[in-house]
């Protein structure tokens, strides 16, 4: 267990001196996955919204689907994005593999079920309520969903971290599309497994304890906005 | 456009002419509305008063365009309550207040017009008349459940009445509230009516509450829901709490009650 002591404190070294081979990799996996964030959240949002307010044929079969996707092995999306952009395949031309936009669009396809599907739970809730209201003020069904959307904006909040949670510290998907390349697509998480096996464990456990730390502090962030959510929730049916 | 007195007066605002509204359901339809004609016109004040399944509150919805006709004919302000409804011809006060509770009041009160695209100062100058008018002036900066019943209801008026339609629309506004809060805002809600001339569509379970307040009662009956009588108010427009000791106000009441019974008694 000396090792083990031994390599904390060094790992705990990097951590403080600042690395900047571990700070490279760290704002390389935050920016992937906050801009995946960024897009999965612009498709997802509208995508969710349309579904909670929308009436058109297949809603309901798109929101099962929309659901079921929330739980895609990333592994897989990996494979799949891998075959679309791989040299053969039909977006081969576009020469992204083993890019950081790759990794980005894995984590997009990861990302955008679990935005839309919890946007459709807080707008259906919301639009419940509100519906006949917005209508009495002569709105039509679209034209509720910006006022919808921006009152649902601390649950939506959550949305955003809970895809957030999931892209940050998903391995599967970015190692294939990513190819882990030194300073070029290698994020903490792809890192970790390479380093574990590489018997370099220092490296490993400091990107284990940044990733913790992320992980904890969005998960918090998600339970403390969820409980102020609830708070209001409490009070309207007070 | 011969000028036989078909024509609706040019004061109009509801006509309703043969209003069926029939729901189909698992178990066969059922007949929300059967042959409804009624007027209302501009300036009234005017109760829908019965039992449950009468289709009051359906018949108020329909006026709204929050529900849609089977049969018959139905215009506001001379338009299909749907084109009523886009220009924004009636405020609607639901039977719960319906306050966002992460918005103040001031700012529930701004949603329409903020919807509506109104400039901030004149978002602010009309929140400050209408907290005015239900007396609620100084509670801008509460959050709903800061505030009783009553005056979270009166907020709800408030909204409805923040931008300038000509038709207030109630359904059963007061159903929840004791019966002194009931009281005073049944006073406010009357002074209110002289003070705007606004058209009121007003939907009761109370008899003393709809003759008291209305300038016409219509008294409806279930299966099929329809209207059984209309009554005239005798009563002053201005009207103290205490006319409901009067003899006048007795006899009104007792004739919707008749009305209620009847209605009862057809099936």
């Amino acid at each position: 267990m000396q090792n083990f002591a031994h390599e904390m404190q060094v790992a705990f070294a990097l951590i403080l001196a600042g690395d900047s081979e571990l700070l490279g990799i760290v704002a390389l996996s935050l920016r992937v996955s906050l801009f995946a964030v960024l897009f999965a959240a612009l498709i997802g949002m509208p995508l969710g919204a349309a579904l909670a307010v929308g009436r058109f044929p297949g809603r309901r079969a798109l929101a099962v689907l929309v659901n079921a996707l929330m739980g895609l092995p990333p592994v897989v999306v990996g494979l799949l994005v891998y075959l679309m952009l791989s040299r053969s395949g039909p977006l081969g031309v576009l020469q992204l593999l083993y890019t950081p936009t790759a990794m980005i669009i894995a984590q997009v396809v990861l990302v955008t079920p679990i935005i839309a599907a919890l946007t459709r739970q807080v707008i259906e809730m919301l639009d419940a309520e509100y519906a006949e209201q917005m209508r009495s003020l002569g709105l039509s069904r679209l034209a509720t969903v910006p006022v919808l959307l921006w009152d649902g904006r601390v649950a939506l909040l959550t949305a955003l971290l809970a895809g957030f949670g999931r892209a940050i510290a998903e391995v599967g998907a970015v190692i294939i599309v990513g190819g882990n390349i030194n300073h070029v697509t290698r994020v903490m998480t792809t890192t970790i497994a390479l380093e574990t096996s590489k018997g370099n464990l220092a490296l490993a456990l400091a990107l284990g304890t940044v990733l913790i730390a992320i992980a904890v502090t969005v998960n918090a962030m998600v339970s403390l906005l969820g409980q102020r959510a609830e708070a209001q929730e409490d009070v309207r049916h007070a | 456009m011969n000028g036989t007195g078909q024509q609706p007066e040019l004061s109009s605002v509801v006509s309703a002419k043969g209003l069926d509204l029939t729901f189909q359901t698992n178990d066969g339809p059922v007949h929300a509305l059967k042959d409804v004609n009624l007027e209302i016109n501009k300036g009234d004040f005017v109760s829908f008063i019965g039992p449950s399944g009468c289709g009051k509150t359906t018949f108020l919805r329909c006026i709204a365009a929050l529900e849609t006709p089977t049969g018959g004919s139905l215009t506001v302000n001379g338009m299909t309550p749907d084109e009523a409804r886009r220009k924004r011809a009636y405020g609607y006060v639901f039977q719960a207040a319906g306050l966002y509770p992460w918005r103040t009041i001031a700012k529930n009160i701004k949603l329409p017009l903020e919807i509506m695209g109104y400039s901030r100062q004149e978002q602010d100058e009309r929140v400050r008349n209408v907290l005015e008018l239900v007396d609620l002036a100084g509670f801008g900066g509460k959050f709903p459940w800061q505030l009783s019943g009553g005056m979270q209801q009166r907020a709800s008026i408030a909204r409805a009445l923040a931008f300038d339609a000509d038709i207030l629309l109630m359904d059963e506004p007061f159903g929840a509230l004791d019966e002194i809060v009931r009281d005073h805002l049944n006073e406010q809600l009357l002074a209110l009516w002289a003070r705007t001339g606004k058209t009121i569509g007003f939907v009761t379970h109370s008899i003393p509450e709809a003759v008291y307040l209305s300038t016409r009662i219509v008294v409806m009956s279930p299966r099929p829901g329809r209207i059984t009588d209309v009554i005239e108010s005798p009563l002053p427009k201005e009207r103290p709490l205490d006319i409901r000791d009067s003899a006048e106000f007795i006899e009104v009441a007792h004739r919707v009650r008749e009305g209620l019974r009847a209605g009862h008694a057809d099936e």
